[in-house]
């Protein structure tokens, strides 16, 4: 007997995951890569 | 006289072992004169037919060497993490550091990991079978691999196999369904080039990643630290030793491990079974929907973008490193010949491993 419940939790927490963890790092890129510019431009 | 007989392994020999040899023959076939991810079905190839060898013990527990290798390299999980290492320090995250919004391209590619795992649920898998036979869709080998050893040993040689042979299928499988799903104007867009990335960006990027998805799925990590310490090491710049080792010769020795090992689970009475071809169909199913969900998640992305990203990138989500940017580059020269999308697809190219590591991260976690 299949548990759909935990199916569709799975599918529903796995693609959250997938979609969250990678738009937080693009998050993480725009932030660090601004930051990181800033210090360069200060050290000029 | 009758006693020496029996103890060679002739007259053990059964139906299910020769037709495990035409298997690996046939494997061996394909690597050597068709060049299908040879460094691979060579020792799958080869791990099959010894296998199949009646009397050999090869993989009896405990005392087997294949059995060794299998328990040790697989199931202790030392090999998967290993081969990420090397991949880490043989990838160059750049492009998609250039231009992040690929990476949502990667995540979309993910889409098909889980048609495959209700397909499978529909079909009579139970759920930890299903969630081996989704992450084929990831088209990422050793994280199939990992997944498998964990929620579906049994389902090990098929899971593997069919994930190694849709990725040399590659650019058999993504063509028509690109042409398929994009216009011939939309496999004319031109992308702007990309910014140069600094060094510091690309140090930075490990660490931020180890750190970002590990707090988010945990289950992850092992794939994921290795895969990130590989790519601090090529991009440091300061052990440039550890990183020549980690992407050629540990990467060449664990493959030999792994495919030999992968191999030897493919004996008659475990491999040839009904269910088999049911992985190697979900499979396949799983590989057409990831490549489908990239290509059209990028076509809903130029509905809000100002620059418009050619939709051909996003069969490239689907990791099969660089396979599948390269299928991307030679659709998009075929229609316009000075159009170069060869770094444009290895950003979701890339973040496809990434978004195939949380997928398969999920389902240890939760199916586990």
């Amino acid at each position: 007997m299949i548990d759909w419940n935990l199916a569709v939790k799975i599918f529903f927490f796995g693609l959250g995951a997938v979609f969250s963890s990678l738009a937080i790092l693009i998050a993480a890129i725009y932030t660090f890569g601004k930051i990181l510019k800033s210090i360069e431009r200060k050290t000029d | 006289m009758l006693d020496m007989v029996l103890t060679t392994g002739v007259v053990h020999l059964t139906i299910g072992n020769l037709i495990m040899w035409l298997i690996a023959f046939f494997f061996i076939y394909l690597a050597i004169t068709k060049n299908y991810e040879p460094l691979l079905l060579v020792p799958i190839g080869f791990g099959i037919l010894v296998v199949n060898l009646p009397l050999t013990f090869l993989m009896q527990e405990g005392e087997g060497l294949l059995w060794k290798f299998y328990h040790y390299g697989l199931e202790w999980e030392v090999i998967p993490p290993l081969i990420f290492l090397g991949l880490g320090a043989l990838t160059d995250f750049g492009p998609m550091i250039a231009n992040p919004k690929t990476l949502i391209l990667g995540a979309g590619a993910q889409f098909g990991v889980y048609v495959a795992f209700f397909g499978a649920l529909i079909l009579g898998f139970k759920i930890p079978e299903a969630c081996s036979i989704g992450i084929i869709g990831g088209a990422d080998g050793p994280t199939t691999i990992y997944t498998t050893v964990h929620l579906a040993p049994h389902l090990l040689g098929a899971t593997a196999v069919a994930a190694y042979s849709y990725m040399s299928l590659v650019p058999i499988i993504q063509p028509p369904i690109m042409r398929l799903l994009t216009t011939e104007k939309e496999r004319k867009i031109k992308m702007r080039q990309l910014r140069p990335v600094s060094k510091k960006e690309k140090i930075l990027f490990p660490l931020v990643t180890v750190v970002v998805i590990c707090l988010i799925v945990p289950a992850s990590a092992p794939l994921m630290a290795m895969f990130m310490l590989g790519n601090l090491f090529k991009e440091c710049g300061v052990v440039k030793r550890l990183s020549d080792t980690a992407a050629n010769e540990l990467m060449n020795i664990v493959t030999i491990l792994l495919g030999i090992s992968v191999g030897a689970t493919m004996s008659a009475e475990a491999f040839l079974k009904p269910q088999v071809i049911f992985v190697f169909i979900m499979g396949l199913v799983a590989f057409a929907f990831s490549t489908a969900a990239g290509i059209l998640l990028a076509k809903f992305m130029n509905l809000f973008f100002k620059e418009k990203i050619n939709p051909l990138i996003g069969s490239a989500g689907v990791s099969a490193v660089p396979m599948a940017a390269r299928v991307s580059q030679i659709m998009g020269a075929k229609y316009d010949p000075k159009n170069f999308l060869l770094m444009h697809a290895m950003g979701p190219n890339v973040a496809g491993v990434i978004g195939t590591v949380v997928a398969a991260g999920v389902f240890l976690a939760l199916a586990g």
